[in-house]
């Protein structure tokens, strides 16, 4: 961010009797803004392509009356959302409960700033990258602990509960099946992962296709970070038939908003993860955008990691219409007894695979063969 | 758990999940599965025997009063008076729809199928009051009621000549008689209004109370 | 292993599961003591919708009793209005003509397909599965539609009457059933791939809440839940009554194929069966309906002899007995109503001591109680 404002400063003569922390911090709070923009909008946009996409397979239309085919019912339901009355419960510990929203949000939110949206599109090309955002999500448990207790309702305490224990022993499968992305690129750095998996293979680029571990690495991942964004079919934190709600059952008005908020977010950062580690990120199959002027380049690159993206959550989305909900016993099994061996029976795969092939996968093994 | 099972239990679990996101995808996929109807622009087609609110037809109804004894909860009420022409004229004929179970019992009981379903359906509205349909307007009961007393007094007073004139007619049983008998039917039509219907007494004073209160909500409401 | 508990004291939490509950299927009020996750004692609290449909039963008169039977249980209203209508048919040796009496089986079946459909569907939401809720809500809908051609109403039928039916099929009915069965009979291999043997759907059931035949039958358990636990008892075969000796059908019972005998899982399966065994009577009566009057005569003002009077048939939801006293009076003396739902309540403390939550859950979906019908 510095040294963007050292070039800004320099590019701009008017800037330049401005102190330069001045300049980064004005920087820092438009690349912020930006974010929250896009996190918003996509917000918004999910909810209502969640609600249509359930519309669709329900055998039923979805929302229609808000604005041309109900394009704008996400605005119609974020007005209404900010306009409610926010309830706190007489018997709430206030403090806690007001401050519960913030912390699941910005859990989810300070996710964005690594998301490399294009080539030159990130926020901060943190060099712990992936560490980064296995941290920040994990601030979410507090969160959702918080408002479960805050709340004085046994019902969201049990959510609250199901949640921390959830989203704690999902975390070591997410990061088991993220690792093999990190072997093969050498960095945490999300643009280094996403940079490895260019160059002329195409497609086959991808950590995907890069051996068969990986292959199964990026579907260990996507059933475990569903889980850890508590979508179905682990969505026992707010299991509606049982909990009522769960850990959000006492919240109205834009406190709930913002924990809606917080699980949308959650689910783009989930695919935004998976398509950076394991779906090529930007990369163009067969062109290095790297060869296009900034702006076209970086355009181009942003619409092809958005598509990859808004994909792997409709099929979020589509899992989450089709399967029932699992049982609090049988998620902590599937996690301990099935996830968390698989992913490390599968790192060592990988491992191995690189040791013994010098970090080359099946396609580029098969690409030398033809020179 | 042997190893077998513990593999099998995974590919099981990926292979109905997978049958079962199949299916869903076919949904949502194919627009010709879409079974919505957009209520208030589309509507079903309502068939011949549907049961609807209820309706009755005031000019053939008898005031047999067979609906009101047959309705299980009341929701009918009927205020009659007896014509000059010994047949039961209404006065007022109410039916609390917000109470109505739609069964039907009424309907099938009428003997000159006066009571009908109507296809309609759709009464919503904040004032119970307003959901009492009155086939004859409350105000007008005591123009019917005035009107058919006049009528049998008419009657009473036509009868009574008549039979005095008969009673003149055959001088042996004398005048007296014939006086008599014309006091008696003039104190019958004098009567004659003060018939009260049988039915319908207990849901009458709700009329009253609730018609005030509809029409507060009306200018209210303007 | 033994927990210490003088370290860290734990105690035990009572939660009140309903009466306002999304999946306890109406006002049943459970009050769960439980040990964080696990439930030590379930207690249902029932009454909360107690109408006394008994008491009503003694103030009106036969026929008008009718529209209240569709109220017992609100989801199988034919299948009451049936059993009202042979109790006092019983009670009063009305002869009923043969075409009322297959209409009576047609719509009776129909009713118990429509009735199975909702509780499959709000089993699966139950589960967490949404979509196959509103599948089953599709279907429904047709046989709605067919039960609103035949008597004018969707939900409160009010079709059956002492001595008949209260109209003859419209012409155009049987076609519709007979393509309402065509478009139905396939979907439900559909549900099966789509949910009933999905891996997570048979985890959630089976060997959960297993009650074997003994005690099934000890605790007065009916229809599906009774044929769960593996007791071919069905009223229908073995009490015969109406025309239903004439048709070919099996008689549903649990197997205890992914699990124990006796499991949620059977009981939601004996359900998903015997919509395939009501398909295939409701064809043969389709098939078989003679012509003539669909009402015998009886008098206005009916009074049935002094007596007394007890009819059982099988409702969706189990065994609805009606037994019936008569004073010889328009109205009845006495009337006592027994149903399937209320009788499984019993068993319910028992079976889910030391599930968890969402397992109480899975039993109450399992038993498809209806609330009406516990409380009355």
């Amino acid at each position: 961010m510095e040294a963007l404002a050292i070039s800004l400063v320099n590019a701009v003569p008017l800037l330049a009797g401005v102190p330069l922390w001045t300049v980064t911090l004005l920087l820092m709070v438009a690349v912020a803004a930006v974010i929250l923009v896009f996190a918003l909008t996509f917000e918004g946009v999910g909810s209502l392509v969640l609600r249509k996409v359930a519309g669709d397979i329900q055998a039923r239309i979805g929302p229609n009356r808000v604005g041309p085919n109900g394009m704008l019912q996400f605005l119609a339901d974020g007005v209404k959302l900010v306009l409610k009355e926010d309830i706190i419960p007489a018997n709430a510990d206030r403090l806690l409960f007001k401050l519960a929203p913030y912390f699941v949000f910005v859990g989810s939110f300070a996710a964005f700033v690594v998301v490399p949206f294009g080539v030159g599109l990130i926020a901060a090309d943190l060099n712990i990258g992936i560490y980064y955002v296995m941290a920040v999500t994990s601030l979410v448990v507090i969160g959702v602990l918080l408002a479960g207790w805050a709340s004085n309702n046994k019902w969201a305490l049990l959510g609250g509960m199901r949640a921390a224990a959830q989203i704690v022993s999902y975390e070591i499968p997410v990061g088991m099946a993220l690792i093999p992305a990190v072997l093969i690129a050498g960095s945490l750095s999300l643009q280094d992962i996403v940079r490895s998996q260019g160059g002329l293979l195409g497609i086959f680029g991808w950590n995907l296709f890069h051996n068969p571990f990986t292959f199964f690495s990026f579907f260990l991942y996507f059933t475990a970070a569903q889980a850890e964004t508590n979508q179905t079919p682990f969505d026992l934190p707010e299991a509606e038939s049982e909990l009522v709600s769960g850990y959000n059952v006492e919240y109205s008005g834009i406190r709930f908003g913002l924990f809606f908020l917080a699980e949308f977010g959650d689910m783009f950062i989930v695919a935004a993860l998976a398509t950076a580690c394991f779906l090529g990120g930007w990369n163009v199959p067969f062109f290095h955008v790297g060869t296009l002027p900034w702006i076209w380049g970086n355009l181009l690159s942003l619409g092809v990691f958005l598509t990859k993206a808004f994909a792997m959550v409709l099929i979020m989305m589509w899992v989450r219409w089709t399967l029932p909900r699992l049982r609090v016993d049988q998620l902590m099994r599937m996690s301990w007894k099935y996830l968390v061996p698989l992913t490390f029976v599968n790192l060592l795969g990988v491992s191995l695979w690189l040791l013994v092939f010098r970090g080359k996968g099946i396609p580029g093994m098969i690409a030398s063969l033809f020179g | 758990m042997g190893l077998k099972a513990y593999l099998n239990d995974i590919v099981e679990a990926v292979v109905t999940t997978a049958k079962g996101m199949r299916i869903t995808a076919r949904y949502g996929v194919d627009p010709k599965e879409e079974v919505t109807l957009q209520y208030p622009e589309e509507r079903w087609e309502i068939p011949k025997g549907y049961r609807g609110f209820l309706h009755n037809d005031i000019k053939t109804c008898t005031a047999c009063n067979m609906c009101v004894k047959v309705c299980p909860i009341d929701c009918i009420s009927l205020e009659s008076v007896r014509g000059a022409d010994k047949k039961m004229v209404l006065c007022s004929y109410d039916i609390n729809i917000g109470r109505c179970m739609y069964c039907g019992l009424c309907v099938e009981v009428c003997p000159v199928n006066s009571l009908l379903h109507t296809s309609g359906y759709e009464m919503a509205s904040v004032a119970l009051g307003e959901l009492i349909l009155h086939f004859i307007a409350a105000e007008d009961a005591p123009e019917i009621k005035a009107r058919v007393a006049r009528q049998v007094a008419e009657a009473a007073v036509k009868a009574a000549a008549q039979a005095a004139a008969k009673a003149a007619e055959v001088p042996s049983s004398g005048t007296a008689e014939a006086a008599k008998v014309a006091e008696a039917a003039k104190a019958e039509a004098a009567k004659a209004p003060v018939v009260e219907p049988k039915a319908a007494m207990e849901e009458a004073p709700q009329a009253p109370v609730s018609e005030p209160t509809v029409a507060k909500e009306g200018e209210k409401k303007e | 292993m033994t927990i210490r508990t003088d370290a860290l004291p734990t105690q035990e939490m009572t939660i009140n599961m309903g009466p306002q509950h999304p999946s306890t299927h109406g006002v049943l009020r459970v009050i769960l003591t439980t040990d964080g996750e696990v439930v030590t004692r379930a207690v249902p609290d029932m009454g909360y919708l107690h109408r006394g449909l008994e008491k009503i039963g003694e103030r009106v008169t036969y026929a008008q009793y009718m529209p209240f039977t569709d109220r017992l249980d609100y989801l199988a209203a034919m299948n009451c209005n049936c059993a009202w209508a042979w109790t006092v048919e019983k009670l009063a040796k009305i002869e009923v003509p043969a075409r009322a009496e297959y209409l009576r089986v047609i719509v009776c079946e129909l009713n118990r397909i429509s009735s199975h459909l909702i509780a499959f569907g709000s089993y699966t939401a139950d589960m967490g599965a949404f979509t196959p809720f509103l599948y089953a809500i599709r279907e429904r809908e047709r046989v709605n539609d067919l039960f609103e051609m035949l008597c004018g109403n969707r939900l409160t039928y009010n079709y059956a009457r002492v001595g008949g039916v209260s109209g003859d099929a419209p012409p155009g009915f049987l076609e519709k059933t007979k393509e309402f069965l065509d478009y139905f009979e396939p979907k439900l291999d559909e549900y099966n791939n789509l949910i009933s043997y999905n891996k997570i759907f048979v985890h959630r059931l089976a060997n959960v809440a297993v009650i074997p035949a003994e005690e099934a039958v000890a605790y007065g358990l009916t229809g599906p839940n009774l044929r769960g636990s593996g007791v071919p008892f069905d009223l229908r075969k073995d009490e015969p009554y109406s025309v239903y000796p004439k048709f070919d059908f099996k008689v549903c019972v649990g197997t205890g194929e992914r699990g124990t005998l006796g499991d949620c899982f059977d009981r939601y399966m004996v359900r998903i069966n015997e919509m395939r065994e009501s398909v295939k009577i409701v064809r043969q009566a389709v098939a078989q309906i003679p012509d003539g009057p669909v009402r015998a005569k009886v008098p206005r003002l009916f009074k049935p002899p002094v007596g007394e009077a007890y009819f059982r048939s099988e409702c969706p939801r189990g065994e609805t007995g009606i037994y019936l006293i008569s004073d010889g009076t328009v109205n009845p003396l006495r009337l006592k109503i027994r149903t399937g739902s209320f009788v499984t309540m019993n068993i319910f403390e028992k079976v889910t001591r030391g599930l968890m939550i969402a397992d109480v859950v899975a039993v109450i979906g399992s038993f498809d109680i209806i609330l009406p019908e516990i409380d009355r």
